[in-house]
């Protein structure tokens, strides 16, 4: 399209999303380090660090992800492209995961390997793919963050 | 509030994992006791059985239902969290009022929740960390004289007099009282006796028991986890049986591997120590029954790295093969999570001929357990210092029909002068006296 959308999205949310989007994926992959070790080490200490690191992290991906939602299914549906939908729906799979795991890191010692491993890996995963979805996506008309 | 929250919490859960709520009890407590119960396969879960009724209290003139032949009196209320009870020589009843330090940290996301939840059932309340005297009117009926006796105590639990020497186990240690008959107040301060494992805490219980001849006290030490999630390295003489010389206050391991033995008895027949031990958690609503036994010097009974001899927990790391081995079975089963708090060991009493010769076990009733078990008091009949037999029911209805109100729960048991039985309850903050009807 040769012109520019009235712009759809608010520079505010975007701010907000900006901001606060990337903590999460920060948080998941410490917890998955940290599973790695306990898993290789039984100290208890990494396990529960990487239980505070999903708990917390979700707690970071509530807001950006409300933003992601109305942006991609709302505000901005006529003009969201097909990776920013991929992106919230691999993001969406992510947090589903990420739950599963908080709940499999409350069981005592040694019991959240491997569940607890693998399902970091995957929430890991997902994000990753996620991020380089939206980093390698032509550039789209009235989109205004980037990435 | 706490319970739509736990229960939006399960139903997220639930959708997560289809089929991962499949965690309701399939075995009666009575299926899961005596010397041979059936173990089910361990289970790992997204959300453990759970089921915590809502503290409620006792309504006025409401008590606890008693069995067929027996009577129920409140002998004392408006107590702070009373756990043990005590009976000195002349008929005075001691009541410690005590409840958990609250000194473990909060080191888990799941610890800040489960917090919440013990204190809606009304396990939580505040202890009194006093002791209490009762003693009875001479003639009168009704509830006993109360007064304050010993105050300023740190989540006191067990209590022992040996010749004028009171001695109360303290989480953190035990102190000695002199103690002259009669007085209901000791007012000088007590004199640190020995020490005690008292690092987090986690089970907070000391309970303690003199040996016939006063030379030494035995004192069951509680796990400083569930299941080793606080690492191995504050479980240091934890989990276990010291024997403490009473002449020195020095301090041995006389038995291990008993995750939470919360009560102490010597049985009468062959004189031999008896302890009830709360198992593990986590593993099914059926898993792992919580159980009487002899405690043999030396011995080792498993926790953390196997239940019931030689089933082994995965839990823990590393594994201890060398351990299993080792590891004894307990004598006698007596459901899974009902939570035995109080032992008594009576020979004879003023109670109908089923209820003499055996042990009276004061069952607290556990959270990790859907349908609710525990929340009575038992007796399981003994032949030859065996027991023998299923446990019978004595004291119950500690609970609403819909298991969504808890009234009370029973914690310590002694058998007073007359011969009578006496329960402590910790949430409905009273004392139990239960006689028989006929009397």
């Amino acid at each position: 399209m040769s012109y520019r959308a009235a712009p759809r999205r608010s520079v505010v949310a975007n701010a907000i999303y900006g901001l606060l989007n990337p903590i999460p994926f920060g948080f998941f992959v410490a917890a998955l380090i940290f599973d790695i070790v306990y898993a290789k080490t039984g100290e208890m200490l990494w396990m529960k660090a990487a239980a505070w690191l999903i708990a917390i992290g979700l707690v970071f991906a509530v807001i950006p992800r409300v933003v992601n939602l109305v942006q991609v299914w709302v505000t901005s549906r006529r003009t969201a492209v097909a990776a920013e939908r991929l992106d919230f729906w691999l993001n969406l799979l992510a947090i589903v995961v990420a739950v599963v795991n908080a709940f499999v890191h409350s069981r005592d010692a040694y019991s959240v390997v491997p569940a607890g491993v693998w399902l970091s890996a995957l929430t890991v995963l997902l994000l990753a793919v996620a991020h380089i979805v939206i980093a390698v996506q032509p550039t789209a008309p009235g989109n205004l963050a980037h990435e | 509030m706490n319970k739509i929250r736990y229960r939006s919490v399960l139903a997220v859960a639930c959708v997560a994992v289809l089929g991962g709520c499949d965690e309701k009890a399939s075995f009666q407590p009575d299926q899961q006791s005596g010397s041979n119960p059936p173990l089910p396969t361990a289970q790992r879960f997204l959300l453990p059985p759970m089921q915590v009724p809502d503290k409620a209290g006792w309504k006025p003139g409401q008590t606890p239902t008693v069995a067929p032949g027996l009577k129920i009196d409140a002998i004392a209320t408006g107590l702070m969290h009373p756990r043990q009870l005590y009976v000195l020589p002349n008929d005075d009843v001691l009541v410690v009022e005590s409840n958990s330090p609250g000194s473990e940290p909060v080191t888990t996301p799941k610890q800040l929740i489960a917090g919440m939840v013990k204190n809606q059932s009304g396990k939580g309340g505040k202890g009194g960390n006093r002791i209490t005297l009762l003693r009875r009117k001479a003639g009168a009926s009704g509830e006993w004289e109360k007064h304050v006796f010993i105050e300023n105590l740190n989540s006191p639990f067990g209590v022992q007099l040996i010749g004028n020497s009171l001695y109360v186990a303290n989480t953190d240690g035990i102190v000695r009282f002199p103690y002259v008959t009669g007085e209901t107040e000791i007012k000088v301060p007590g004199v640190g006796f020995t020490d005690l494992p008292n690092t987090i805490n986690h089970h907070w219980t000391k309970s303690l028991l003199a040996s016939p001849d006063g030379s030494k006290l035995y004192v069951g030490v509680g796990s400083n986890s569930n299941i080793t999630e606080n690492g191995l390295a504050v479980e240091y003489r934890r989990a276990d049986i010291l024997e403490v010389d009473v002449a020195t206050g020095a301090s041995r391991i006389y038995a291990s591997g008993l995750r939470n033995p919360t009560g102490l008895q010597w049985e009468p027949t062959t004189g031999k120590l008896w302890a009830i031990v709360n198992e593990r958690d986590e593993i099914g609503a059926d898993l792992v029954p919580d159980y009487m036994t002899s405690v043999h010097e030396g011995a080792f009974y498993g926790w953390p790295y196997s239940y019931y001899g030689q089933n082994v927990d995965t839990r823990v790391k590393p594994q201890r093969p060398d351990m299993v081995a080792k590891a004894i079975k307990p004598d006698y089963a007596i459901g899974s999570h009902v939570a035995p708090l109080g032992l008594l060991m009576s020979a004879s009493n003023a109670l109908p001929a089923t209820f003499q010769g055996g042990a009276f076990i004061g069952e607290h009733g556990s959270w990790d357990r859907s349908p609710l078990s525990g929340y009575e008091v038992v007796f399981v009949a003994f032949k030859d210092g065996t027991p023998v037999g299923k446990p019978v029911s004595v004291v119950s209805g500690f609970y609403s029909k819909d298991e969504k109100q808890l009234f009370g729960a029973p914690v310590g048991l002694v058998q007073d002068k007359e011969g009578a039985l006496l329960v402590a309850d910790d949430v409905g903050d009273t004392v139990w006296r239960v006689t028989s009807a006929t009397h």
